[in-house]
């Protein structure tokens, strides 16, 4: 039934696991409330799912946000226009790449918030939709 | 020999090129930007400069800023690594009028191959098979669309003077068409300060494959046999090998021979890359000339035993290549897995953040070259890929066996990486068969894989190492940290 478990840290970051039958190295970090854990080849990022941990995060219903660090190099819509799910709203470049905001949904813009040449950060609202 | 080498990169190359000048004993000048003041490159030269603000236009592309470095230092020679400057033939031929050497092909080489119409035109005229496409100097939006239809749907819009699938856009429709071309235009413009374009055939399941070459100063030319990076995301490679597993011995002699036609006719001097793709009839075209070392060069270095970055510097040195056409052997096979800070499931945008934890995998037949190590800062300005894993076997299998074991200790915490995908490429039953096509991810992991969450023994593990990791903390911290909670945990 229930084995016998150790956990051991072996040097910053790198922890074994032993129980009864079975020793494995394991990696973990934390970050603020992220752990970053690194198990049986494969990186998992975790939070804990408490109201302690909520982020500072407000999720705004349909607000658009940038969705990496770059520049806005093309803002395709204006408010009051009509646009439908999966038309180009606007485009951030970043590490020489386009990535284009494009809208979730069918709906009609309420405020855009950025202009073309504007650096953004992720998080930040650029377009919202009604 | 050279008295100094300044290596005009960053990075995982600036890196590799820094640990050859060592052993050659070749002292190096590393340069930096403001964004790469805590880099690793800079570390591992003997002497750092810092050239300019986190924006590669003023720093690592700023030529005058490298050029002052080298002078500067006393450098006499200047590698350029890939990316960046390495196939600028200003870039070079600005080196040459300093009265350093520039550790690559010749200016004229550069700028023949750097403008892919005319090295086309030049490749069709030698008898090396191309693609049907246009290149025509009419760059008007209707000369453009004429054209595709004339070649024929699907097409591929390329910057006339690109690499590294900037700017690339595959068009289906002549609908799609205006709003492809402007934005390859806008990218090309954007990275290349050019936006000419080149229109071809977009050929179904073609096979990217690619003929080494190295060419000293004396008139000979040989190549290196061929490489396959037919995984690519982005139109940019992310797995390659090396023998390819698609051709049978004569179709590889035909494709190195043809690799050297095409060296031949652009007179090339140092080491490049000419590239085809091979068609699943076993035909094979044209692409481009890489006018520099490629990324993907460790997995030919792994089945020949040469060291490309050397041969190199001593073909720019002026001597003569140490070997004759037929006296390399290739031995076993090669793979390479890039790694990147990117998400692949998000469409691959560049993961930015700090590497917390950083762990390579080691064991027989593996080397890892990596641009950074824990601490490192990715950022938003340079090319996110942070590592080259490469390893050797006696055949393919082994090759593979030992990459899907190797990825498995691949550690990166702190940034958001493609090992899943790595992993999930190498073992799929298509790759461990051997088939391969430039659509292979789009074709078998298109879908991004759920999230699964971590086994409930890994997360007893986090907490005991939370726990652990915490006994230096302050008691007052640990007193309103949420992970004093055992709550439920999820995905983040």
């Amino acid at each position: 039934m229930a084995a016998r478990v150790s956990v051991e840290l072996v040097a910053p970051g790198i922890f074994v696991w032993r129980d009864d039958d079975h020793v494995e190295t394991f990696h973990c970090v934390r970050d603020g409330e992220v752990v970053h854990l690194f198990w049986r080849g494969t990186a998992y990022r975790l939070e804990a799912d408490g109201e302690s941990s909520r982020s500072a995060h407000r999720v705004v219903p349909g607000a658009l946000e940038a969705p990496m660090p770059g520049r806005v190099i093309a803002v395709r819509v204006e408010p009051g226009q009509a646009v439908t799910k999966g038309q180009e709203l606007l485009v951030v470049e970043a590490m020489k790449m386009e990535n284009a905001l494009r809208a979730p949904r069918d709906g009609t813009v309420k405020s855009v918030a950025a202009r073309p040449g504007d650096m953004v950060s992720p998080g930040v609202v650029l377009v919202e939709l009604e | 020999m050279f008295a100094k080498v300044l290596i005009a990169n960053r990075g995982e190359i600036a890196v590799r090129v820094a640990r050859t000048c060592r052993v050659m004993g070749i002292p190096t000048v590393a340069v930096y930007s403001e964004a790469d003041r805590g880099a690793l490159h800079p570390r591992e030269a003997d002497e750092a400069v810092l050239v300019g603000p986190a924006e590669a236009a003023r720093s690592y592309l700023d030529i005058d800023a490298v050029l002052a470095a080298a002078k500067r230092t006393g450098a006499d020679a200047v590698h350029p690594g890939y990316g960046f400057l390495s196939q600028n033939a200003d870039f070079a031929e600005a080196v040459l009028r300093a009265g350093l050497t520039f550790i690559g092909p010749p200016p004229d080489v550069h700028r023949a191959m750097g403008d892919k119409q005319a090295a086309r035109r030049r490749m069709a005229a030698s008898g090396v098979p191309v693609v049907p496409g246009y290149e025509g100097d009419d760059q008007s939006d209707g000369a453009l669309l004429a054209a595709a239809r004339e070649v024929g749907w699907p097409v591929i819009l390329k910057p006339s003077r690109g690499g590294g699938g900037k700017g690339m856009r595959v068009v289906r429709s002549a609908e799609d068409f205006p709003s492809a071309l402007a934005a390859s235009r806008r990218e090309a413009r954007g990275a290349f300060g050019d936006d000419r374009m080149v229109l071809e055939r977009y050929l179904e399941k073609p096979r990217h494959v690619e003929v080494q070459v190295l060419g000293d100063t004396h008139g000979h030319l040989v190549h290196l046999f061929e490489r396959e990076c037919s995984i690519q995301r982005r139109h940019q490679k992310i797995v390659e090998e090396t023998p390819s597993p698609a051709l049978t011995p004569e179709r590889r002699a035909a494709l190195c021979a043809a690799g050297l036609a095409a060296a031949r006719a652009a007179a090339y001097v140092n080491a490049g890359t000419v590239e085809f793709l091979l068609a699943p009839d076993g035909s094979f075209y044209f692409l481009e000339v890489n006018t520099r070392l490629q990324v993907e060069h460790a997995v030919t270095e792994a089945i020949t035993g040469l060291d490309l970055v050397r041969l190199q510097i001593e073909i720019a040195a002026g001597k003569a290549l140490p070997f004759g056409p037929d006296e390399v052997s290739a031995q076993g096979h090669a793979l390479e897995c890039r790694l990147y800070a990117e998400d692949p499931d998000h469409n691959d945008r560049p993961a930015p953040g700090r590497v917390l934890h950083y762990a390579a995998p080691e064991g027989p037949g593996i080397r890892f070259d990596s641009g950074v190590v824990a601490g490192s800062e990715v950022t938003v300005h340079y090319d996110p890929m942070l590592a080259k894993l490469v390893t050797w076997g006696r055949d393919r299998g082994e090759a593979v066996a030992r990459m899907r074991a190797a990825l498995r200790r691949t550690v990166v915490l702190g940034v958001t990486t493609n090992l899943a995908r790595l992993q999930a490429i190498v073992d799929h039953p298509a790759f461990r068969a051997g088939a391969l096509h430039t659509g292979f991810i789009e074709e078998h992991l298109a879908a991004p894989a759920p999230p699964v969450g971590p086994p409930p023994e890994a997360l007893a593990a986090a907490h005991a190492a939370l726990r652990l990791s915490r006994g230096a903390g302050s008691p007052e911290a640990a007193a309103s940290d949420p992970w004093e909670t055992l709550g439920p945990w999820r995905l983040a």
